[in-house]
């Protein structure tokens, strides 16, 4: 029987679009029936030079189902080369022409000798979310554009990490990865976002290694870029947020990266002096506010639910009521980060479902005790279920309605800093 | 319309499914039925003998060219005995989805009006297997409701009708579409005609009628005509004009009961060799 699954938070794997539309000056061209990039072009903030409602679409129908859709495309992708100035056009293939069977590799390829690269991606919608999109799209760049390199830039190193737009933090948790990178002597590379771009991509061979912050997304692209470029890579699994995890982060990189430990550990020092000055200042506030229960929940994605569940019980001394991770991870990465959510410090163990269906992650949120008003962290959707326990709640996942963000983020000390900031900004506003 | 029979042909691809259906109808159309062929076929080869050749502008090919604004008269042309044909055509081989392009041809048929009240039959005439949902629209609600599997004695052409009948048992569940017989196409096999009463009767049905093979059906078929046009006197138009009679008169239409491999062969092998198997000569 199908499944009814309620509010999930993703969306197919053409919502890759946005992985494309975060390279500055990069563009897709749907090969999809016009309703696609309509449905999938909700999120704020995703306007600007390229606005995601007038992408071009090849717009197929029935006839294209019928005759396939070869000559569709091949025009469309001729006119957007004509009349939109980018510097990277990525075909994305809807659903349509991936059961008719439409040999997008055979039409691209009849572009190699256009002015400005043409690559393509298979986002059909049923070979899964815009998660594993996102993957498709950097695989194209690996496979269709990248050439292994005989030079290596010293200290150079690209940062990977969760989707663009899908994470609402996408941009500031980068720039402060790399500002993290900088401080100890590294050179970072990100192909997304203000500033960067193909430039950024072609030095993607030269780097010494790519650094992946992520619980599971882009495991894929690194593999590739491992057995194609003969990159190497360092797999993070948390986003670190608060100084706990980012100075075990910031160690960790050095080790890999081959930095002398004294110049992590002094910016190491630096950070958290200023940090625990912080927290030390408002200590008073953390201890007083006991409107705040001390058990949380967090429904998000695999990197917040981590990222944040450890942050909250390490940094904050919170205790871990079930966490929820969303993001319909695949069943090969699970085993191993619910042993990350089981190696919280002074011993504590947090529960961990990956479940995909708000329904019943909302009757499991209503029936547990959280010793008061709870902390709920996660998508728009849980708004509903924390009023109704009188919670605190924050959103920090996809769907995102009641919150803007332009270049915010909960990476490192400063991030750490910030939800602080946001959580108890939540709480007092319950009396006040 | 109350007494128009769909009738959908299916059989392994080969087997003679356009030439006894084409052959059928001139026999119907004597006995001064009214029919319509719908030929469902890519390759477009399913009117050849009533119009005299491949004469035809598919209707895939008059919607490429024209766009969907199309006359009736543009896609249906009048063959033998005043039979309308139809060829769905579909696309360049390799490309497009030719399921889908079949039921695109059927619904700009319905929407044109080509069902009109006067016929008595309109014919299906689907390539080999059902290899996709598109290839089963005849057989789906409101369409054809009787089919006919064109088989012959040999092992692939049985495996097929079987393997087709597994569709029509899943159409039948929901709809009203049934299996009207096999007619056996003649390949001159060994105790052929034994061996498809055996088989049809494992299928819950019977064999409609056996065709034998004959000459004079190639040389038709080589002045683009059907056997009762081309030597109406001849034994072979006698046996087309008794399939014609077994049709119209047939009343007897099941669910069929496809068999497993293991059962299909066995049969084989009770039914489908010689005495002595190894009796191979040149």
């Amino acid at each position: 029987m199908a499944k009814l699954l309620d509010k999930q938070r993703y969306k197919c794997a053409m919502g890759a679009m946005q992985t494309v539309q975060a390279i500055t000056r990069a563009i897709p061209i749907l090969h999809s029936g016009p309703g696609c990039a309509q449905k999938l072009s909700d999120t704020v903030g995703s306007s600007g030079y390229f606005s995601p409602n007038i992408f071009p679409c090849t717009s197929i129908n029935e006839k294209d189902v019928v005759f396939g859709g070869a000559k569709k495309l091949t025009s469309t992708i001729e006119n957007a080369l004509k009349v939109i100035d980018a510097d990277l056009y990525v075909v994305l293939t809807g659903c349509i022409p991936e059961i008719v069977g439409d040999d997008v590799e055979e039409i691209v390829s009849e572009f190699k000798d256009a002015e400005k690269p043409v690559i393509y991606a298979s986002t059909a919608g049923f070979k899964g979310n815009n998660y594993k999109g996102h993957e498709q799209v950097i695989d194209a760049i690996i496979e269709q554009y990248l050439k292994k390199s005989d030079t290596r830039q010293k200290g150079l190193v690209n940062i990977w990490a969760d989707v663009p737009y899908q994470d609402l933090f996408w941009l500031g948790n980068l720039r402060e990865l790399e500002n993290l990178l900088r401080e100890i002597g590294l050179v970072p590379n990100t192909i997304f976002g203000y500033g960067r771009g193909l430039e950024n991509i072609k030095k993607i061979p030269e780097a010494e290694f790519n650094l992946l912050v992520s619980p599971w997304v882009s495991v894929g692209n690194m593999k590739k870029m491992e057995r194609k470029l003969a990159l190497p890579y360092l797999h993070y699994k948390t986003l670190p947020i608060g100084a706990f995890e980012t100075s075990k982060f910031l160690r960790e990189v050095a080790s890999f990266a081959g930095v002398e430990p004294e110049i992590v550990e002094d910016v190491i020092t630096r950070h958290e002096n200023y940090y625990y000055y912080l927290i030390e200042r408002y200590a008073d506030m953390f201890l007083e506010a006991r409107v705040m229960a001390k058990q949380f929940t967090v429904a998000a994605d695999a990197q917040y639910t981590l990222g944040i569940t450890k942050f909250l019980a390490n940094d904050l001394g919170l205790t871990p009521a079930k966490q929820y991770v969303t993001d319909d991870t695949p069943k090969q990465f699970r085993e191993s980060i619910k042993k990350e959510f089981e190696s919280l410090n002074y011993g504590i163990k947090a529960e961990v479902a990956f479940e995909t269906d708000s329904f019943k992650i909302h009757n499991e949120i209503r029936e547990h005790n959280y010793h008061g008003y709870p902390l709920i962290l996660g998508s728009y959707y849980e708004k509903a279920v924390a009023n109704e326990m009188q919670g605190h709640y924050l959103n920090i996942a996809w769907p995102v309605q009641d919150k803007v963000v332009l270049d915010d983020f909960y990476v490192g000390y400063t991030g750490g800093i910030r939800l602080i900031e946001d959580i108890y900004s939540v709480a007092l506003q319950r009396f006040n | 319309m109350a007494n128009l029979r769909q009738i959908a042909i299916y059989g392994k691809g080969g087997i003679g499914k356009s030439t006894t259906t084409q052959n059928l109808t001139a026999g119907l159309v004597e006995k001064g039925k009214k029919v319509m062929v719908v030929g469902c076929d890519p390759k477009a080869d399913s009117t050849r003998l009533l119009l005299g050749g491949l004469a035809q502008k598919t209707v895939l090919d008059t919607i490429r060219d024209e766009g969907e604004d199309i006359e009736l008269s543009q896609i249906m042309r009048i063959g033998y005995g005043g039979t309308k044909c139809v060829e769905s055509g579909g696309p360049e081989p390799g490309v497009g989805c030719a399921g889908r392009g079949i039921i695109t041809s059927i619904n700009m048929l319905e929407n044109l009006g080509a069902y009109t009240d006067d016929l008595d039959y309109v014919f299906y005439d689907v390539l080999g297997d059902v290899v996709c949902g598109g290839f089963a629209m005849p057989i789906r609600e409101g369409k054809a409701k009787e089919i006919y599997i064109v088989a012959s004695g040999e092992m692939m052409a049985l495996y097929a009708a079987n393997n087709i009948s597994k569709g029509i048992s899943r159409y039948a569940r929901a709809g009203g579409v049934r299996l009207g017989g096999i007619i056996c196409n003649s390949r001159n096999v060994d105790r052929e005609l034994s061996l498809l009463r055996a088989f049809a009767k494992e299928l819950g049905t019977k064999l409609l009628y056996f065709v034998p093979r004959d000459n004079v059906v190639q040389h038709a078929e080589i002045h683009r005509q059907t056997v009762i046009e081309y030597k109406p006197q001849s034994n072979q138009a006698q046996e087309y004009r008794n399939l014609a009679q077994a049709v119209i008169d047939n009343e007897d239409f099941v669910i069929p009961t496809p068999m497993t491999q293991e059962r299909l062969e066995e049969i084989l092998m009770e039914f489908g060799m010689m005495d002595i198997a190894d009796d191979y000569k040149i």
